[in-house]
């Protein structure tokens, strides 16, 4: 049946009818957005290690060369599975439209993959040259999906472009460096690990600030969850490791881990909580409301 | 193929149809009575299947809101049940018996979001000036859905593809009247040249004002509500009588490419930022030699 349930919104617009519609987007583009966002960064965070870390860093740069290429083909596969015509998938490059950020991400999907693939090659001249590309779109790769949530009319992703862009760039940064901390503790590098969760800390920290100044994500419990999964237990353990003489492993791996699986659910529910925004005429009339006064005429 | 009679819209529409023009429709809701012909008519020409029949309560709205199957839908306001916190409504004026009725459809609007959001060419703009899905090319992303401003793009799950008005681009072409205004009986909706259109609209604005509906007014053409934030202009506009919000309109739509910059700028900045700081961890901890005692 398709008729509404009658709800505190039939006060205000259409007997509650939602005016917008939600996006069909589900679990899998929020697999994608946290894979690629995590692939992206690793890239950008090899390319730092490669250029400032020396010798002792070399693990690094070559984990993260490879999370980037692993992202890059696993992500996709996530993104054909989510259309509703899968066999017509090539269609996503058969034009460039510069104000449509999914053909905007379709190109940096592009070139990352292709730059990563060059420079997961055995380290050499054209690796190295060829990452420099690879960590630029890698940028690209942490950021653009939120900007393309924020470039629709769902409210709840609408209203806050510029944080979500940040939450989602700090949340990407911060999973590669949990990722690459948790290869660098598996080889036994103990000292590279540590510098991976401080960058984990910064990016969490900055992830925190950005929620904080979006004004709605304390209103969604489960994106507040994936931060208090992704933000508060990474920067706890990675605080009590800084501050005390004998830094633990165990809790250098808990926060990583809790940095990526946070990372993830904070894609899953905020994907979740703007497909459900669109339910509430409240939020869209609210997102819609004209910046001057009313030019409408008076109500009779 | 030639059309059986040559410019048939010049005799029900008195316009002609010709490539490079643009077109659309002016939906007078005062004028509406809501028979639901256009509904009706857009469902035959277009060969779209019936809804789920049932009942809603919502008056004698069981269309509910557009969607992949349904390109026309009328809506009825009734003002006679109390208003949120006010008095229940015992009279009535002699004008539509604050029952308000309206055909709403695609906008298609200039610039169009949905069109601008859609990464594979398949929205795009017709020689007509109106906005149509190429089934051909979708390959079902669905962006176009939370995009569109008005809820009107919608996916069919049946076939995989985003659906919405075409503003009769085939009968267009044929040089005939689309279905919805040419059934329409007391041409609430009319279609038209725009600037034809948009003339004939302020003149019925100025003609209802004369008879003291000051709340009359025009939604979507150049410089009203509807035509806001980047949007210039609908090309399916409306007059209403009531707020927007009333019809499920919204009074201030926005551009969704708009926001895509600003995101973009702001996310690469913290990027940027995050990069400096882990270069400088990087070089003071020399990538961790010896790292914590």
């Amino acid at each position: 049946m398709r008729g509404p349930t009658v709800t505190d919104d039939a006060a205000i617009g259409y007997y509650g009818v939602p005016p917008v519609k939600a996006s069909p987007f589900d679990w899998k583009i929020a697999a994608y957005v946290q894979i690629g966002g995590v692939a992206g960064a690793a890239q950008v965070l090899s390319a730092v290690a490669a250029a400032a870390g020396g010798r002792r860093a070399r693990g690094v740069v070559r984990h993260g060369r490879w999370m980037a290429l692993a992202g890059a083909v696993l992500g996709p596969p996530f993104l054909i599975a989510d259309l509703k015509t899968p066999t017509r998938w090539y269609n996503m490059l058969r034009i460039a439209r510069p104000t449509s950020p999914m053909s905007v991400g379709s190109y940096i999907l592009t070139g990352f993959g292709a730059f990563s693939a060059l420079a997961a090659l055995p380290a050499g001249r054209l690796s190295d040259a060829a990452q420099v590309p690879a960590a630029l779109l890698g940028a690209g790769m942490a950021t653009y999906t939120a900007s393309l949530l924020s470039a629709t009319s769902s409210p709840f992703w609408a209203e806050a472009p510029r944080s979500l862009a940040v939450q989602f760039a700090c949340s990407s940064v911060a999973g590669a460096a949990a990722a690459l901390s948790l290869a660098e503790q598996a080889a036994g590098r103990p000292g590279t690990a540590a510098t991976l969760d401080a960058i984990t800390a910064a990016a969490a920290a900055g992830e925190l600030a950005a929620s904080i100044a979006s004004g709605h994500d304390h209103k969604e419990p489960a994106v507040a969850g994936a931060l208090a999964l992704g933000v508060a237990v990474p920067l706890a353990c990675h605080a009590a490791n800084r501050l005390s003489r004998r830094p633990s492993r165990t809790l250098s791996v808990i926060g990583a881990l809790a940095a990526l699986a946070g990372g993830a659910l904070l894609r899953h529910a905020v994907i979740q909580a703007g497909n459900r925004s669109t339910e509430r005429p409240r939020d869209t009339f609210r997102l819609t409301r004209p910046p001057e006064p009313a030019r409408l005429p008076p109500r009779r | 193929m030639t059309a059986l009679i040559p410019d048939e819209s010049a005799l029900t529409a008195g316009t002609t149809v010709r490539p490079g023009r643009r077109y659309g429709f002016f939906t007078d809701t005062t004028l509406c009575i809501g028979c639901k012909a256009c509904e009706v008519a857009c469902k035959e020409w277009n060969a779209l299947p019936a809804d789920i029949p049932g009942l809603t309560g919502m008056s004698y709205d069981n269309t509910v809101d557009l969607s992949a199957d349904t390109w026309r839908h009328v809506l009825f306001v009734e003002k006679i049940a109390p208003q949120a916190g006010g008095e229940r409504v015992t009279t009535m004026p002699p004008f539509q018996s604050n029952w308000l009725m309206m055909s709403d459809v695609c906008k298609h609007c200039s610039p169009a979001p949905c069109l601008e959001a859609c990464p594979t060419g398949s929205l795009f703009r017709t020689e007509f000036d109106t906005v149509v899905v190429q089934q051909d090319i979708c390959n079902g992303c669905g962006y176009c859905v939370p995009a569109c401003p008005f809820g009107v793009v919608d996916l069919n799950l049946s076939d995989g593809k985003a659906h919405k008005c075409t503003l009769c681009y085939d009968r267009l072409k044929g040089g005939l009247e689309p279905a919805c205004a040419k059934s329409c009986p007391t041409d609430s909706i009319q279609f038209g040249e725009i600037d034809d259109l948009t003339e004939r609209a302020r003149g019925r604005v100025e003609e209802l004002r004369g008879l003291g509906r000051d709340d009359a007014y025009l939604y979507g053409a150049p410089g009203t509500p509807g035509a806001t934030g980047g949007i210039e202009r609908l090309n399916a506009f409306f007059l209403l009588t009531d707020r927007p919000e009333v019809y499920n309109l919204p009074e201030h739509p926005t551009r969704p490419a708009e926001r895509f910059a600003p995101g973009m700028a702001a996310g690469l900045a913290a990027v940027a930022g995050l990069t400096l700081a882990a270069a400088l961890l990087f070089g003071r901890n020399g990538g961790g030699d010896g790292g914590r005692p």
